[in-house]
């Protein structure tokens, strides 16, 4: 089924109340095609994809492409799953909380996804994006986007409105999350780095001095 | 999470939807787990190419990683801020104009992103109490397999056999370079340094404590001996307590069975202390298997075999030890043969167990062929035990610079021994005998013993009563036409010791292997430190047919749950089966008999005792 010929494998997660989309926005993402039937997730599930992810250079130089396996969980939003949903949170690197454009109650419960966010993912503040779906239906819109920017902005977190059934912004959404992932990784290893070199701080300017030397010597 | 999370309130449909989901998922982790194997494997290919060892010191003057010579003036190198070795020009990773790192730091930190070690460590510090790599969707099956009655796993992928069965020699090998390189020391993440260090700590520790207890006993090989004599005895004292009987209950034949082994143990004299020392002996085991590793891995030299041994072998059943009375020997060979030296000593064996615990020794006698040692080495071991074991009594000559002569042995098989008979008990004298040719290597392999009670249960008319006993008890929801087949992991003993503690985290996979390429599979519960796990973990293979079950086999393997990274280690492993193994190093016969007892007699617990294998062979797991 799966081979692993990649660099890196990303696992997100999909939440959100029942019914805003979570299942066919994946669907959307992984196999680009729209299923309109509403079919309930048992529990959990998840879906793969394997994208080749382009690092930018950090001074302007081309970077590096990387192929990322993506394992996408996608949770049942009823109610009674909680228990079981809210215990994967743990493992995901990155989140894809969503709403429903044309549900006022299923954007107000985004708060209480985010405070489960907070006390079951991995770190206090995981990399999440939030997504208004079913921004094709724009006749029964209920939440509009002035809201929705505002709360995220609150967040401190990128918002896209989407459509599984258009296909709208939906590739955009998931590439937005994993390059927060990527950058995040970096930097936990720099972070590292730096504590590595943190008692030997000025021998890191003599070393770069020293190939000047041997040029003189010649 | 800190409550129990199940799988039970879900709806059966929902719970079959779930696992399914699972399944998948755990297929998709070990194709994962492969490529973090691998990637581990290439850093530390790197890492070896330029490992400095010990014996040279950073005096000389050499890139650190491809041990070029560094010049004075010219390419002198520079040294890395990650690792602080000294690296030529050649070896480096420029991150930007003014920061580079050794190629080695470089894929250091490469690796923790690419493994998804920075996600562990992150979550580490949300939640340390929880197993670092391991995900809920592992944790659910695991609890699952252990609530389910039977579990059907779809066939691993080949990568994942590849890394348990292949690489295990491969890593053991890269082990041993591991600890001769200082550089290693470096290994990986910074968990896995805590760990290094922490196992040294341990190591040291074990050592002063041997030194203090050298100093309050005057005979310190008494004291060791006399230890891993309770290591022996209470891992088969431990074999029969009393949850086993709950375990089993309902089993009538089963129940009296174990009454009877357990009113056999009560005249065991356990002796107040027997914890303590027995932890202490475990310590001490570990540092003798650096002892006989010495003298029994070809280090020594042959002789012509001359000489008799004269001795005594008796069983106390009251104590559960077997005494091997040592006086004298005459007209050995001289240990070195020019100088006419020899200084003799008796060391015994008993065999198939070649581990420290089953090694004992008499004290060196010095310049003598005529050694008198009136010396009793005891054995703690059951005496149903005793038929399985050879006894090796060996002699050697104890040489300068612990150069060690092999003078002559005599092997007994026990099982032909006559206890009860007083004849056989005084002293008698034996021709010393040459080590049989290649007799190491045609000998069954040896990682331990594994001690299950197996029974088959068939719906037959001649056991109604026993059926309308069990349901009553509520232990079957419904008797099938098809049999079932009960297997009690009891404990294992004698197994490799793979850390410097001896203390393992082990647990056991049973595989039953039906025509067709079928294969059941269950796992029993991890039982963390213990160097002789009790599992005591009864396996459910439903809808078993008789006359599958003779073309069936059943592996059983253990393993140590690997403290980092993701392969277990294999500790041993053994087939139940009835067909002769394809090869005869696997060889058991006493257990293929066994085997067939439980399939001949159904409804009967039958105990087994299988000799573990330090191969996974053709295992299946």
């Amino acid at each position: 089924m799966t081979d692993g010929d990649y660099d890196y494998l990303i696992k997100l997660l999909a939440l959100g109340d029942s019914g805003v989309g979570k299942t066919t926005f994946l669907y959307r993402y992984t196999d680009n095609k729209f299923n309109p039937k509403f079919i309930t997730t048992v529990g959990i599930d998840f879906r793969e994809k394997r994208v080749v992810y382009n690092s930018g250079g950090a001074n302007g130089s081309p970077g590096k492409a990387f192929k990322v396996h993506l394992q996408l969980w996608d949770t049942a939003g009823q109610e009674r799953f909680r228990s079981l949903t809210t215990a994967f949170f743990r493992d995901a690197m990155g989140f894809l909380l969503m709403f429903d454009l044309t549900s006022q109650q299923s954007f107000l419960n985004v708060r209480n996804w985010m405070s489960q966010i907070q006390a079951n993912a991995y770190c206090e503040n995981p990399d999440i994006v939030l997504i208004g779906n079913k921004a094709d239906l724009s006749d029964q819109r209920e939440v509009n986007e002035r809201q929705a920017k505002d709360l995220a902005d609150k967040y401190g977190i990128p918002y896209f409105e989407t459509s599984a059934a258009t296909g709208q912004n939906v590739d955009k959404s998931v590439d937005t999350l994993l390059d927060l992932i990527m950058k995040r990784m970096e930097q936990c290893v720099d972070k590292s780095q730096v504590s590595d070199t943190a008692n030997g701080g000025s021998s890191g300017k003599l070393d770069s001095a020293k190939p000047e030397e041997r040029k003189c010597a010649c | 999470m800190t409550y129990e999370l199940n799988l039970n309130y879900l709806k059966e449909l929902e719970r079959e939807t779930v696992l399914q989901v699972l399944y998948s998922d755990q297929m998709m982790r070990k194709v994962d787990e492969e490529r973090i194997r691998k990637l581990k494997m290439q850093l530390q290919q790197l890492r070896w190419k330029g490992a400095k060892s010990v014996n040279h010191e950073y005096q000389e003057k050499s890139c650190a990683r491809c041990q070029k010579r560094l010049g004075l003036v010219m390419n002198r190198g520079a040294v890395c801020t990650g690792c602080s070795h000294r690296i030529c020009s050649k070896c480096r990773v420029s991150l930007n104009p003014y920061r580079w790192k050794c190629t080695v730091c470089y894929a250091n930190g490469n690796i923790k992103v690419k493994t998804g070690e920075w996600f562990f460590e992150e979550r580490a510090k949300k939640f340390p109490a929880e197993g670092r790599h391991e995900t809920v969707g592992a944790k659910l099956l695991k609890s699952y397999q252990k609530l389910s009655k039977i579990s059907v796993v779809p066939p691993t992928p080949p990568p994942f056999t590849e890394i348990t069965g292949g690489t295990s020699t491969v890593e053991l090998n890269h082990s041993k370079s591991f600890n001769r390189s200082v550089e290693n020391l470096f290994l990986s993440f910074t968990t896995h340094m805590k760990k290094i260090s922490k196992s040294q700590n341990d190591m040291t520790s074990d050592k002063s404590l041997l030194t203090t207890d050298y100093g309050q006993n005057m005979d310190p090989r008494k004291e060791r001996r006399s230890q891993s004599d309770t290591a022996i005895s209470i891992a088969s004292q431990i074999k029969n307590t009393p949850s086993l009987q709950k375990l089993i209950t309902g089993a009538q034949g089963g129940k009296k069975l174990v009454t009877k082994r357990t009113s056999k143990q009560k005249e065991i004299p356990s002796s107040p202390t027997s914890d303590i020392v027995f932890s202490g002996g475990m310590k001490h085991g570990s540092l003798c298997s650096i002892d006989s590793t010495c003298s029994e891995t070809g280090n020594f030299d042959n002789v012509n075999v001359t000489g008799e041994i004269e001795f005594a072998i008796r069983y106390i059943f009251k104590a559960c030890t077997l005494e091997i009375c040592i006086k004298a020997c005459k007209n050995l060979a001289y240990g070195e043969e020019k100088k006419k030296k020899c200084n003799p000593y008796v060391k015994t064996y008993l065999l198939p167990d070649k581990s420290p615990q089953s090694k004992q020794k008499t004290t060196v006698k010095k310049n003598t062929v005529d050694p008198a040692f009136h010396e009793t080495l005891k054995y703690k071991i059951e005496y149903s035990q005793l038929e399985t074991r050879l006894l090796q009594i060996s002699v050697w000559h104890s040489g300068t610079l612990k150069r060690r002569v092999f003078l002559g042995e005599v092997v007994i098989p026990l099982v032909s021994w006559n206890f009860e008979d007083n004849s056989t008990q005084s002293f008698n004298w034996y021709q010393l005998k040459a080590k049989p040719e290649k007799s190491d290597g045609n000998a069954v392999q040896y990682s331990g013993e594994l001690t299950v009670c197996a029974k088959l249960i068939l719906p037959s008319p001649y056991n109604t009563f026993q059926y309308e006993e069990k349901r009553r008890e509520g232990t079957e929801d419904q008797v099938n036409s098809d049999g079932q087949l009960h297997l009690v992991v009891l404990g294992a003993k004698n197994l490799p010791m793979i850390r410097a503690d001896g203390m393992l985290n082990s647990f056991v996979k049973g595989c039953l292997c039906l025509p067709g390429q079928r294969e059941v599979k269950q796992k029993s519960p991890l039982l963390k430190k213990q160097a002789c796990p009790q599992w005591k973990h009864l396996f459910v293979f439903k809808g078993v047919i008789p006359a599958q079950l003779q073309h069936s086999c059943l592996d059983l393997t253990i393993w140590d749950q690997a403290s980092f990274g993701s392969n277990d280690r294999f500790l041993g492993g053994a087939r139940l089966g009835t067909k002769e193994p394809p090869s005869p190093l696997e060889s058991d016969p006493q257990s293929r008999l066994q085997w067939q007892r439980v399939l001949s007699n159904p409804n009967i617990w039958v105990n087994i005792t299988l000799t573990l294998h330090p191969n996974t062979g053709a295992l299946k797991f």
